[in-house]
């Protein structure tokens, strides 16, 4: 039996690395959060061999002194708790382990010129072995070396991912903290290739929010967001979350930031779940960059070592905030579908050689057969004034006004399944199914909410066995279940008793129901499982209550779904997220013909 | 084997057992009858491995033998053929295969080996009756709407056959609920009964049994044990396994104490209730019941702001009561009132409900009220 003993510094710098520096990019990681704290304008960071050979980062923040220099090195020493408050935390770093872990795994070198200081100084460590401060040349501003990461801990290089994987989670790394401060210029070079240059961008913030996320998430997003800027109860919310027809198959391009600080939260997670639910398929991801600031005491930070998840002292307003904030923004959109849609039906267009191009013979006029013709010769002189439309003028209203409207003026039917319309400036495609359908659902979810759920009561109510934790989760939100007509109470420790459910459900797997929303409460600290059973039924039912492909709408109809669809919040998807039209603009159209 | 028979006769045998047979299976055997022709008739065997249905069609059997044919083929052939046909059946061709013969049409059905298909293993029986034919009728009938078809409470998935407690005088009763409601039915307790294990017989084996009763009026000899039991009715024999689980004390739900009682005629209710559910077109399908003295006002209004209201003349005088239903539950309750009026014991408008059959006294239904 050997004898108690503590561990010599330097290995403890080496397990403390383990926990925060897991790969070169959370070595970047908490080198750019350096600069950003030390007051950068412009920070620039160099990769070399995925950061296993270079990781620099050079910043025109404050700098250091000579005397700073040593210290920073050291372990648990920081600038930035002035005040040694854990629960006020302003900074994005505040343990003061990042530099001495990372000096503790590799060759590490600091140069740093403080603001007003005549001279920069150098310091280098290696495997943990601090030297001398030198003398060294550099502007004003910090630059930091890491070179040959992980070569004091061998084991640790044997699980470094390729070159190439290390250099994207970098890139992640600075895209992500450059979301949240435009107005920090951010560059990354890697092996001698700028991959990333964000310049500051001017402007109020939410106008310079949005350039910094169109260069980070790209254009469809930028062009399909919705600004959000709500506060409540000393929290704000600011961000962009994207139109539910602007989806992805994973939430990578999910991005949350609290404070500042890039984390993944699976409370904020959830709340956004919860926003998009039945706006988007099951299995899509809405794209969303959500900023929160509270106050730096309402939230722990210190959580997780790499600070990638925090806890609210109020989750349940937070949450609030957040799903109240997206789904009133995403009511706001009303009808609006994604720009990428109509990008997709052109790209569908396009490539058909001229040659093969034969347009199926549309059933526009289908009243005039041999318009068709006509109608392909009238394309060329605008205004038009197809066939269609003495009909649509039929009900009173000159078709002119009617193309004011969002969607425009109903013109025509498709395979009985397409209504085309036009509007000022281009032309729209709904698909009439998928579009009442919607129409139907929300006018069923409203009632459903007016009246409020039916409960059938058990003749013989169910006992379900939980575990203690899980029970007892559930019964502290047995109201709100009760409101959606889950009426529950505890039976006992680590079961819960079924009295009454609701009686939309038929007769329902209540075991199952019952631990569904036991593990999502485990989760993500929601019961959304209830409510989506409830609209999927109520879904189901306005599949089968809404107009069919195949039927046969007149002008008044068509014009009809139309209003209904503007006036109908989020009627731009189905009930399975997917478009419920299209709008082609008058300027794609005539790109489409090579005519600009 | 060989045999020719009456189409009519083949007919019947094959309605009593292709149903048990499901229509897809994953081991191949199952999808097929067992036919045996032995003397003056060809038996029929059906199984899915938890019922077994045997029915005898006369015959003049030409040659002894046994084979498998595919169950809902053949029966879909024989109903396909035309009225008053003699069927030939032979195996004499090839063993893999069935012939059928009918005037001038010919069919061949494929064949598996007899030896592959699973025998129902009989076992002893602890207990066994002769039942008037109406009496399992009734048992059967006027519960099985109340069998539950939601799956993880399985010990509901039947109907659950026994004898009452002590305290109560002797029957033979059958009760199911689906935890929403009960039904609870009695006959006399016919001989050798007595001291008889309460028993769950599954929805399937109810379904198919009432199947063999139709026209047929001659007692019934059920034997029972605590895993299985078996009902011969005429020529069919049908043995089911038993659920294997507890049935729920229900006597604790029947409220013995409820003191608001209604009195209505049992058609003119049903009528009204189905007229005014007309408007609940969603699956919740409520109804309310106001009732004052002397009178029952039913009503039912829809998410779209639809509405309807009916109102009936009843013998009520105990103060004024609002109670709402699953107007579906309902219907299907009065579909089982054979008597001019039922009789409604209710408490509250949040407690179980009594309703009984107004000239049957040993039927009784219970039914959970719905808030609306």
């Amino acid at each position: 039996m050997m004898a108690l003993r503590l561990l010599p510094e330097h290995l403890v710098n080496r397990i403390a690395a383990g926990e925060v520096i897991e790969r070169p990019a959370a070595a970047l990681k908490e080198l750019v959060e350096n600069a950003i704290d030390a007051g950068a304008g412009r920070i620039e960071a160099v990769l070399g061999d995925g950061g296993r050979s270079l990781i620099a980062v050079v910043d025109d923040g404050h700098g250091m002194s000579r005397d700073e220099l040593a210290l920073a090195v050291t372990r648990h020493v920081t600038s930035k708790l002035p005040d040694d408050d854990l629960g006020n935390i302003r900074c994005l770093g505040f343990r003061g382990e990042a530099l001495p872990s990372i000096g503790a795994v590799s060759r590490l070198s600091l140069t740093s010129r403080a603001r007003g200081a005549d001279q920069a100084w150098r310091l280098s460590v290696a495997a943990g072995k601090v030297g001398d401060p030198a003398p060294a040349a550099l502007g004003p501003g910090t630059r930091v070396e890491v070179r040959d990461l992980f070569y004091a801990t061998p084991a640790r290089l044997k699980f470094m991912k390729s070159a190439r994987a290390e250099a994207m989670a970098a890139a992640d790394v600075i895209n992500q903290l450059a979301m949240a401060r435009p107005d920090i210029g951010f560059s990354l070079v890697t092996d001698g290739r700028a991959t990333i240059r964000l310049d500051t961008t001017q402007g109020e913030l939410m106008e310079s929010r949005l350039a910094r996320l169109k260069a980070v998430m790209g254009r469809d997003f930028a062009d399909n967001a919705l600004a959000i800027d709500t506060a409540r109860d000393g929290i704000r919310l600011t961000g962009y979350a994207g139109l539910p027809t602007l989806d992805r198959g994973n939430a990578r391009l999910q991005f949350l930031f609290v404070n500042g600080r890039p984390v993944r939260d699976k409370l904020i997670y959830g709340a956004v779940r919860g926003a998009y639910q039945d706006l988007i398929a099951r299995h899509r991801h809405p794209l969303i960059a959500l900023f929160l600031e509270l106050a730096p005491d309402a939230v722990d930070v210190n959580v997780h070592p790499a600070k990638a998840e925090v806890r609210f002292r109020e989750p349940g307003s937070v949450r609030g905030l957040i799903v109240g904030a997206l789904r009133h923004a995403l009511d706001g959109a009303g009808h609006r579908t994604a720009t990428t849609i109509a990008a997709a039906a052109l790209g569908a267009a396009r490539p058909a050689p001229p040659g093969l191009f034969a347009p199926p013979v549309a059933a526009i006029g289908r009243h005039h057969p041999a318009s068709e013709l006509a109608e392909a010769a009238v394309a060329y002189q605008a205004p038009l004034a197809p066939p269609a439309a003495p009909e649509a003028g039929k009900d009173g209203e000159p078709v002119d006004a009617l193309e004011d409207f969002p969607l425009g003026a109903a013109r025509g039917q498709l395979h009985d399944s397409y209504v085309i319309a036009q509007t000022r400036d281009g032309l729209v495609i709904v698909d009439q199914h998928a579009a009442h359908e919607r129409l139907v659902y929300e006018r069923m979810k409203s009632a459903l909410a007016a009246a409020g759920v039916a409960r059938q009561m058990m003749l013989i109510p169910e006992v379900v066995e939980l575990d203690a934790s899980g029970a007892e989760r559930l019964a502290a939100r047995a109201d709100q279940l009760a409101e959606l007509g889950l009426v529950i109470e505890p039976f006992g420790a680590g079961a819960i008793l079924v009295r009454e459910v609701p009686a939309l459900l038929g007769s329902v797997d209540v075991q199952g129901l019952v631990r569904d929303l036991a593990d999502e409460l485990a989760e993500i600290d929601q019961t959304s499982v209830l409510r989506e059973r409830l609209d999927e039924i109520c879904g189901t039912m306005a599949c089968h209550g809404s107009v069919r492909a195949g039927r046969r709408l007149n002008a008044a109809e068509m014009n009809s779904l139309l209003r209904e669809m503007e006036a109908t919040p989020r009627s731009g998807q189905c009930n399975h997220g997917r478009p419920t039209y299209v709008e082609l603009k008058l300027a794609d159209i005539e790109r489409l013909f090579g005519r600009r | 084997m060989k045999l020719t028979t009456e189409r009519s006769v083949l007919l019947k045998s094959l309605q009593h057992v292709q149903s048990v047979v499901e229509r897809r299976n994953t081991i191949p055997i199952l999808s097929n009858l067992m036919l045996s022709a032995e003397d003056t008739g060809v038996s029929l065997t059906a199984t899915d491995m938890d019922i077994a249905v045997i029915d005898k069609a006369a015959a003049e059997v030409h040659q002894n033998g046994a084979t498998t044919a595919p169950a809902h083929m053949l029966y879909d052939i024989v109903r396909k053929l035309p009225e008053g046909g003699q069927i030939a059946l032979s195996t004499e061709g090839a063993a893999d295969r069935m012939d059928i013969r009918e005037g001038r049409s010919n069919f061949t059905l494929p064949c598996l080996p007899i030896e592959d298909f699973p025998a129902m293993t009989e076992g002893e029986f602890s207990h066994s009756f002769a039942v008037p034919a109406a009496d399992l009728k009734r048992l059967i009938e006027k519960t099985r709407f109340a069998i539950s078809t939601e799956e993880t409470r399985y010990y509901l998935n039947g109907i659950y056959l026994h004898t009452p407690a002590d305290d109560e005088p002797p029957a033979l009763r059958s009760v199911a609920t689906d935890g929403h409601r009960l039904a609870q039915v009695e006959v006399d307790l016919p001989d050798g009964a007595a001291g008889m294990p309460g028993v769950i017989v599954p929805r399937k084996a109810v379904n198919e049994t009432i199947k063999l009763l139709e026209d047929h009026d001659e007692p019934v000899e059920v034997a029972l044990s605590e895993n299985k039991i078996r009902f011969a009715i005429g020529a069919a024999v049908l043995t089911s396994k038993l659920i294997d689980g507890t049935f729920p004390d229900y006597r604790r739900v029947i409220p013995s104490d409820n003191d608001k009682v209604m009195q209505i005629p049992g058609k003119a209710f049903a009528d009204a209730v189905d007229r005014v559910s007309t408007i609940s077109s969603d699956k919740t399908r409520a109804i309310k019941l106001s009732l004052e003295s002397g009178k029952l006002t039913l009503s039912a209004s829809s998410p779209e702001q639809a509405s309807a209201s009916e109102e009936l003349s009843v013998d009520y005088d105990s103060g004024a009561l609002d109670i709402g239903f699953n107007s579906r539950y309902v219907l299907d309750m009065t579909d089982q009132i054979e008597g001019d009026h039922m009789r409604f014991r209710m408490a509250d408008a949040a407690s179980p409900t009594l309703v009984s059959d107004g000239d049957d006294s040993r039927a009784l239904y219970v039914l959970m009220p719905m808030r609306v």
